[in-house]
């Protein structure tokens, strides 16, 4: 036999199928959106980059930002790679401890 | 090997979502159900004999390159040359690659061989076996893909660095997110700790030289679903030899030298008499029948088909700027003006399976679909 004998997916099968629930952006191509992640931050307009449902609500998603500290999470916040750093990092010393966005910026997928 | 037209399942698409495979469609179907090819077991021996001997071949091309320091010809920078050297000679892990093949009149030629961030996994491996265990699951199919990966993820959790093995890449694309994620699946099942962080969201800290994720965990060991020549080029490329924890990076630096086409004239300098090879030079004019291919390209982006100097098929893109390759015209079989190539997959040091993309012109590109497969 070439074939495998017997497949199970622990992780992806749930997690994607619930991905490709197909929802149109609630945002027009020309509506003006100002976010912050942060109280300490200023606003800033963003424009988004087009991109099919949930995969576009993954890029302007406010992932937690934080850090262990003795076996602890302390939470410090948000941060959002589509808005722009100053947005992201405000006065929040902690975050600007990190610089972020350094990767990601060459293309839109790896296709091959 | 034959092209067979069938009735797709009724509700494909929804068999298919239920695997999580959510990009089977854009404007047409991605995943094509309606066709299969059949292959005798004698065909499929030769596709995975010619894997198993081209990887081989490839490993020797990188010491070659190493040795000539041939990087030049592949526009590498020099500053990523001690990277890539100590990704060798310390053997980080790899895991896997994909070769192109054209398979026609009994012949099998390499095209390319896809070594760094190769996709079409997910549904090479999940998709078209579960699609056999409808269609008949008696039936053999060439697709070792799920428990060779998860074999070999135990093997490398060894030689992996204490800690979390993360996972990362680009964050709008759900192709590149289901790959990315069923690779973590089958480390997981081999036991392995892993995360999931997109590359823009991983964090530079300047003060400890490491590299962190959104909870500022250090990342210890990182597979990357992003290609090398864009990590370089990015503004934290350069912190990568700086790194403090020495963070092994899957496919290691060494894979650089084998996912560009100019090691395609260095493997036909190196080894002439194999069958599995076309001729392949960086000049141009020392073919009649050629195809002229970017050294760095994706998707079938600036090709160029040229036959006694006419151009067959042409594609346009992006990519161009590092420099071309020229390789001997093997036109794909032509199946009622349909292109199969296949995509013969490489985990670990083993042949694995396969997966067949079926396009409507010569070159195969973004809207070629994939099509399942079977062993009579």
């Amino acid at each position: 036999m070439k074939k495998s004998k017997y497949i199970q997916l622990v992780l992806i099968t749930a997690a994607l199928a619930s991905c490709n629930q197909a929802k149109k952006p609630d945002w027009g191509d020309n509506t003006n959106v100002h976010i912050r992640s942060d109280s300490t931050a200023p606003y800033t307009n963003v424009h988004h980059h087009g991109g099919i449902g949930t995969a576009l609500l993954w890029y302007y998603a406010f992932r937690p930002y934080g850090n262990y500290n003795n076996g602890y999470y302390q939470r410090a916040g948000y941060y959002s790679s589509a808005i722009h750093p100053s947005s992201n990092i405000g006065s929040n010393g902690f975050k600007a401890a990190v610089s972020r966005g350094g990767f990601g910026r060459s293309g839109f997928s790896v296709s091959s | 090997m034959q092209r067979n037209q069938i009735t797709a399942r009724n509700n494909w698409q929804n068999e298919v979502e239920k695997l999580g495979f959510g990009f089977h469609s854009t404007n047409v179907p991605y995943w094509d159900e309606s066709v299969y090819y059949s292959f005798e077991m004698p065909e499929i021996l030769a596709i995975e004999k010619a894997t198993n001997e081209l990887w081989d071949l490839c490993l020797g091309a990188v010491q070659h390159e190493m040795d000539n320091n041939l990087y030049c010809k592949f526009n590498i920078p020099e500053w990523a040359i001690p990277m890539i050297e100590k990704s060798w000679t310390e053997d980080h892990p790899a895991i896997y690659g994909r070769f192109d093949l054209c398979y026609k009149d009994g012949q099998i030629k390499l095209l390319e061989f896809n070594a760094d961030t190769p996709t079409s996994l997910y549904e090479a491996g999940i998709v078209q076996w579960f699609w056999l265990q409808d269609f008949d699951k008696n039936k053999d199919q060439f697709n070792s893909v799920h428990e060779k990966l998860i074999n070999y993820w135990k093997y490398l959790k060894n030689y992996l660095n204490p800690g979390i093995l993360h996972f990362t890449c680009l964050k709008e694309t759900l192709e590149d997110l289901t790959n990315t994620e069923y690779l973590r699946d089958c480390a997981i099942q081999a036991g392995i700790e892993t995360k999931l962080v997109f590359i823009d969201d991983i964090g530079w800290d300047d003060a400890g030289k490491q590299f962190l994720d959104l909870e500022d965990q250090p990342i210890k060991n990182i597979f990357k679903l992003y290609p090398w020549e864009w990590l370089l080029a990015e503004s934290f490329g350069k912190n990568i030899p700086n790194d403090t924890n020495r963070a092994l990076w899957i496919e290691p630096a060494w894979k650089m030298i084998l996912s560009n086409k100019a090691i395609l004239p260095i493997l036909w300098e190196l080894y002439p008499d194999c069958a599995y090879l076309l001729p392949a030079y960086f000049e141009e004019g020392k073919l009649t029948n050629y195809v002229k291919k970017p050294i760095l390209s994706r998707e079938g982006a600036n090709i160029d088909l040229v036959m006694k100097n006419m151009s067959l098929a042409k594609t346009d893109g992006q990519y161009g700027n590092e420099g071309y390759i020229y390789q001997e015209l093997f036109t794909l079989p032509n199946y009622a003006d349909h292109y199969p190539v296949i995509g013969s997959w490489i985990i670990g040091q083993e042949a694995a399976g396969m997966g067949i993309r079926e396009a409507d012109s010569l070159i195969t590109d973004n809207k070629s679909r994939f099509v399942p497969h079977f062993i009579k």
